[in-house]
C-alpha cells in the first residue's frame, strides 16, 4: 500500500511536469491538442494523490510505523479516531494534503473555466501545474511522507497533544485549504493577463467566484481556529495576534480586499490593475504564511509543522513575486481602465477605501510580525511585537473599516449628491446615534468600545433600512411581506449575499468588542465543597477525579453552578498533562449563551487537594461563532446561480429602459 | 397589515422596526453595562492582569505569562503578584523580568532604539494610504478613460438607490403584466 502511494507520487510530479510545459507551449505555439492533453492528464493527478494520501492514512490507521512519518507523528496511545486525520500533523503530510487540495480544487476550477474562458485556461492551468509541481518536488527530494525506515520501532513518537482535539478534524485542514485555494483565483488571473485578457473582463466573473471560495474556506479556517484557541488553549482568549496567526491573516486581508475591488471591474470595468495587484498580493501572503509556519524566521506555539525547510517556500514566494511582476509588466497595456472615475463620493471610491484600509492592516501586521528579525539583524536586541503593539495600531484602522463597512454599500455608483447622501445615511446613522445614547446611558464608558459599537449600529442600520425598504417597495407592489422579502434577496443575490456576510461581520465585530474591552477573570484557588462567586454566578468546586493513562496524566475538576438564584447545572473542566512533550492540554468548562460565556479552566491542580481554577465572563463570544454560518449563508446566497438567466433588460411602466442591477 | 393572516406590527411601520432594533441595544448593553464583575475584583488583581498580559513567557514564544499553562509562566505570575503586594510599580516589575530575561520578555517593543522603528512605521503607512487614496483617485478622474465599450450599463442616475426600487417595482409590475 505504502509503495503503491510512493509510486503514484512519482508519477503525479511527473505528469504535473509534463502539464506545465505542454500546456504552456500549447497556448503559446496554439496546438489545441497539446492543450488538451496537459488537461487531461492534468486531471489524473487528484486521483494519483488520493492514492498517496490513502496510502498515508492506510499506515496511521494500521499504526505501521515502518513509515517514518507515521512514527514521528502519533503513537499506539494515540486515540484511534484521531489517527484519521494525523497525516496534517506534521511538515511532509502536511505537504501531501497541500498537494491533493491544490490538485483536487484546479482541476474543479479547470472545469468550470474551461468552456467560458478558453484562451485563458491553458495559462490559468499551467500556473496552477507549476505550483502543484512546487510541493510535489519537495515532497519527493525533501520531505517525503511515505519514507520507510530501516527497522520499524516498537512505537512512535506520539502527536502533539494539543492537536487532540475535535477541532483537529475542521481547522487544520481549513486553513490549509483556504491558504492553497488562494491559488485558484491568482492562477485565473495570471492566466487572463499573460493569454493578454486581463483587460477584457470575461475573467471576472470567474476570478470573483474562486475568490469568493478562498475567502470562505479563510474566514471558517480563522474562525474555527479561534474556536480551538478559546476551547482548549486554556486562557480564555481566541486570537492573540501570534505569528501564525498572522500569517493566516494577512491572505485573509488581501483576498478580502479583492473580492470587493473585483466587484468594480464587473460593473465598471475599472480597478483592473489594482485587482491584479490586489490578487498576486493575496497569493504571496499565502505563501508567507506558508514559509512562516515551516520554518521561518519567527517563534510561535503554532508552529506544527515546523521544518528547516522555510528557505524552499522563501525562495518559491519571491520567483512567484518577480514572475508576477514581470507578467503584469509584459501585459501592462492589456489592462487600461474602460470607465473614468466620476466622483469622489461613490461606490467605486468607497471600494478603493476599503481595499486600501485592508491592505494597511495586511502591512502593519506583517511589519510587526517580522520586524524582530530585523531588529535583532540592525543590532543583536531581541525584542518581542506582541499583542499590545498589534491591539493598538490595527484595532483602529479595523474600526475604520467597519465604519466604512456601514457607509459604502450606501452610497450609489459613479456618484452622488449632497442630497441623496443624506438621505442614504439618514438611517444608519440615527441607528449609531442611538446605539451610542443607550450604551452611555446603562453606563458603558469606554471610548473605544463606544465608538466601536456604534459603527457596528451603523452598518446593521444601514443594512437593515435597505432590507426593509426593498421589501416594502415590493409589498406596495401586492406581495405579502415574507415573500417580498425573499424575493428582494433573490433578485439580486450578490448584493444581499454580500449584505448578510456583512451582517456576519456585524456580528462578528460585536463580539470581538465586547470581549476585548469588557471580560473579566479571576485565578481563584479552592479545595473540594468551596463556594466561591464571580459576578453573578455562584459556583461550588465539587471535586475532581485524576486519572493517569499511558502518555497523560488527566484531571477532570467538576462544579456545580449557579446564575443568581437558579441552579444552572453542572460543569467539567479538565486538563491533561503529557510528559513526553511537557505540555498541558485544557478545555475550559463553558456555558454559552447569546449574552456572556461563563468560562472555568483549571490552571494547577496542587498536591494538597488545592487547585487553582481561572474563572472568566466573556460577554458576547457567543456571537463570533455564530457569525460563522451566516457568512456561509451569505456566501452562498451571493454565489448561488440564477435559476434561469435573468432578462437583462426590463420595461419599466412609463417606458424608460432600466437595466436590471 | 397581516401577514399569513397574522397582525404582524413590527414589519409593518417604521417605528416596529427601530423599536425592534433598540430592543436589540438595550439587550446587549445592559448585560455589559449591568455586570458588577469589573468591580469584584481588587485594582491590585487588575494590574497584576494587564501585568501578566504585557510580559511573554520564555520558553513558549508568543504566549504572555497569562495565557500560558507551563510552570514557569505560572512561577511568573506568582512573581508578578508578590511583588504588587510589597508594593512594587508597574515599571519595577517589568524591568525585574527584562533583568533577568532581556527585553524580549516584553510584549510590547520599547519605544526608543531601533524598535521605535516598529511604531513609527504604522502611522506613517496611515499617511501614506491616504495619499495613495487621493492620488489614485485623481489619476482615475483625469485619466481619459477607453472607450465605453459596453452598452449594458445602467442609465446615469445621481441616486443609485431609489432607481434600483424604482426598477424592483417596475420588474414587479412586470411580471404581474405578463401573468395577466
Amino acid at each position: 500500500m505504502v509503495d503503491a502511494g510512493q509510486l503514484a507520487l512519482v508519477i503525479a510530479l511527473v505528469v504535473t511536469a509534463y502539464a506545465v510545459i505542454a500546456s504552456f507551449i500549447g497556448a503559446r505555439q496554439r496546438i489545441p491538442d497539446l492543450t488538451a492533453s496537459a488537461r487531461y492528464g492534468f486531471y489524473s493527478v487528484p486521483v494519483l494523490l488520493l492514492v498517496s494520501t490513502a496510502a498515508l492514512i492506510y499506515a496511521f490507521v494500521t499504526r505501521d510505523f515502518g513509515v517514518r512519518y507515521v512514527a514521528e507523528n502519533s503513537n499506539l496511545a494515540m486515540p484511534h479516531i484521531y489517527t484519521w486525520v494525523a497525516i496534517y500533523a506534521g511538515n511532509a503530510g502536511s505537504l501531501l494534503y497541500l498537494a491533493l487540495v491544490l490538485a483536487a480544487v484546479s482541476a474543479i476550477a479547470v472545469l468550470t473555466i474551461r468552456k467560458r474562458l478558453p484562451h485563458t485556461t491553458p495559462y490559468a492551468l499551467g500556473t496552477m501545474a507549476l505550483i502543484l509541481l512546487f510541493f510535489l518536488a519537495i515532497m519527493l527530494f525533501f520531505a517525503n511522507p511515505l519514507e520507510r525506515l530501516p527497522i520499524a520501532p516498537p512505537d512512535g513518537q506520539g502527536i502533539n497533544p494539543l492537536l487532540v482535539h475535535f477541532g483537529m478534524f475542521i481547522h487544520p485542514p481549513l486553513q490549509m485549504a483556504g491558504l492553497v485555494l488562494v491559488a485558484v483565483p491568482f492562477s485565473i488571473a495570471m492566466g487572463a493577463l499573460a493569454a493578454r485578457r486581463g483587460g477584457r473582463d470575461e475573467w471576472v466573473d470567474l476570478g470573483r467566484l474562486w475568490g469568493m471560495v478562498s475567502w470562505l474556506v479563510l474566514t471558517m479556517g480563522l474562525l474555527l481556529g479561534s474556536w480551538w484557541a478559546y476551547t482548549i488553549l486554556g486562557w480564555g482568549g481566541y486570537w492573540a495576534w501570534d505569528p501564525v496567526e498572522n500569517s493566516a491573516l494577512m491572505p485573509w486581508l488581501a483576498m478580502t480586499a479583492f473580492v470587493h475591488s473585483i466587484m468594480v471591474q464587473k460593473r465598471r470595468g475599472m480597478f483592473r490593475m489594482w485587482n491584479m495587484a490586489l490578487i498576486i498580493t493575496a497569493f504571496i501572503m499565502a505563501q508567507m504564511g506558508m514559509f512562516i509556519n515551516r520554518g521561518g524566521p519567527v517563534p510561535s506555539v503554532h508552529s506544527f509543522a515546523q521544518s528547516t525547510m522555510g528557505w524552499l517556500f522563501l525562495a518559491f514566494m519571491v520567483g512567484t513575486l518577480l514572475v508576477s511582476i514581470a507578467v503584469f509588466m509584459w501585459r501592462y497595456e492589456s489592462l487600461r481602465s474602460r470607465a473614468q472615475l466620476e466622483s469622489f463620493v461613490s461606490r467605486e471610491s468607497a471600494f478603493l477605501g476599503q481595499n486600501i484600509l485592508f491592505l494597511l492592516v495586511a502591512f502593519v501586521t506583517l511589519w510587526g510580525t517580522i520586524f524582530p528579525v530585523f531588529s535583532e539583524a540592525a543590532d543583536d536586541t531581541v525584542i518581542t511585537v506582541g499583542r499590545p503593539f498589534f491591539d493598538r495600531v490595527n484595532g483602529p484602522i479595523l474600526l475604520l473599516i467597519v465604519i466604512l463597512m456601514g457607509i459604502g454599500p450606501l452610497l450609489p455608483w459613479r456618484r452622488s449628491t449632497t442630497q441623496s447622501l443624506v438621505r442614504a445615511l439618514r438611517a444608519p446613522l440615527v441607528a449609531a446615534l442611538l446605539t451610542l445614547v443607550i450604551l452611555l446611558i446603562v453606563g458603558v464608558r469606554q471610548p473605544w468600545a463606544l465608538i466601536a459599537f456604534a459603527s457596528v449600529g451603523l452598518a446593521v442600520g444601514g443594512i437593515l433600512t435597505e432590507w426593509f425598504r426593498g421589501t416594502r417597495s415590493r409589498h406596495r407592489r401586492g406581495e405579502a411581506y415574507p415573500a417580498a422579502f425573499l424575493n428582494l434577496l433573490s433578485g439580486n443575490r450578490p448584493r444581499y449575499g454580500g449584505y448578510i456576510v456583512h451582517l456576519g461581520i456585524a456580528m462578528l465585530a460585536v463580539g470581538i468588542t465586547a470581549s476585548s474591552f469588557f471580560s473579566v477573570q479571576r485565578d481563584i484557588a479552592m479545595i473540594p465543597g468551596d463556594v466561591a462567586s464571580f459576578g453573578d454566578y455562584t459556583f461550588r468546586y465539587v471535586g475532581a477525579v485524576h486519572t493517569v493513562h499511558p502518555d497523560r496524566a488527566e484531571s477532570i475538576a467538576a462544579f456545580d453552578v449557579w446564575k443568581g438564584e437558579q441552579l444552572t447545572g453542572r460543569m467539567e473542566a479538565f486538563r491533561a498533562f503529557y510528559p513526553t512533550f511537557r505540555i498541558a492540554s485544557t478545555k475550559g468548562a463553558i456555558r454559552s449563551t447569546p449574552i456572556e460565556d461563563f468560562y472555568i479552566v483549571p490552571s494547577e491542580f496542587g498536591a494538597d487537594d488545592q487547585a487553582v481554577f481561572r474563572v472568566l465572563i466573556n460577554p458576547m463570544v457567543w456571537w463570533m461563532w455564530a457569525s460563522g454560518p451566516v457568512m456561509v449563508l451569505g456566501i452562498l446566497v451571493g454565489l448561488w446561480p440564477a435559476r434561469q438567466p435573468a432578462p437583462a433588460v426590463v420595461r419599466a411602466p412609463g417606458g424608460a429602459q432600466a437595466a436590471r442591477a | 397589515m397581516q401577514v399569513l393572516g397574522f397582525k404582524c406590527p413590527i414589519f409593518v411601520s417604521n417605528h416596529g422596526s427601530l423599536t425592534l432594533f433598540i430592543l436589540c441595544i438595550l439587550v446587549g448593553a445592559s448585560t455589559i453595562g449591568c455586570s458588577n464583575a469589573q468591580s469584584d475584583i481588587p485594582p491590585v488583581e487588575q494590574r497584576a492582569q494587564a501585568l501578566n498580559r504585557s510580559i511573554m513567557c520564555p520558553v513558549c514564544p508568543g504566549e504572555s505569562i497569562d495565557q500560558s499553562q507551563v510552570a514557569l509562566a505560572v512561577q511568573m505570575r506568582g512573581i508578578v503578584n508578590e511583588k504588587l503586594a510589597e508594593g512594587w510599580s508597574d515599571q519595577q516589575v517589568r524591568q525585574f523580568f527584562v533583568e533577568r530575561y532581556g527585553p524580549s520578555v516584553l510584549l510590547e517593543p520599547p519605544t526608543s532604539g531601533v524598535s521605535l522603528a516598529v511604531w513609527i512605521l504604522p502611522p506613517v503607512g496611515v499617511v501614506a494610504a491616504i495619499v495613495v487614496f487621493v492620488f489614485v483617485l485623481r489619476q482615475m478622474r483625469r485619466k481619459p478613460a477607453l472607450p465605453d465599450d459596453d452598452d449594458s450599463q445602467e442609465p446615469m442616475s445621481d441616486d443609485d438607490l431609489q432607481t434600483y426600487y424604482n426598477r424592483i417595482e417596475a420588474s414587479v409590475s412586470d411580471t404581474e403584466m405578463r401573468n395577466e
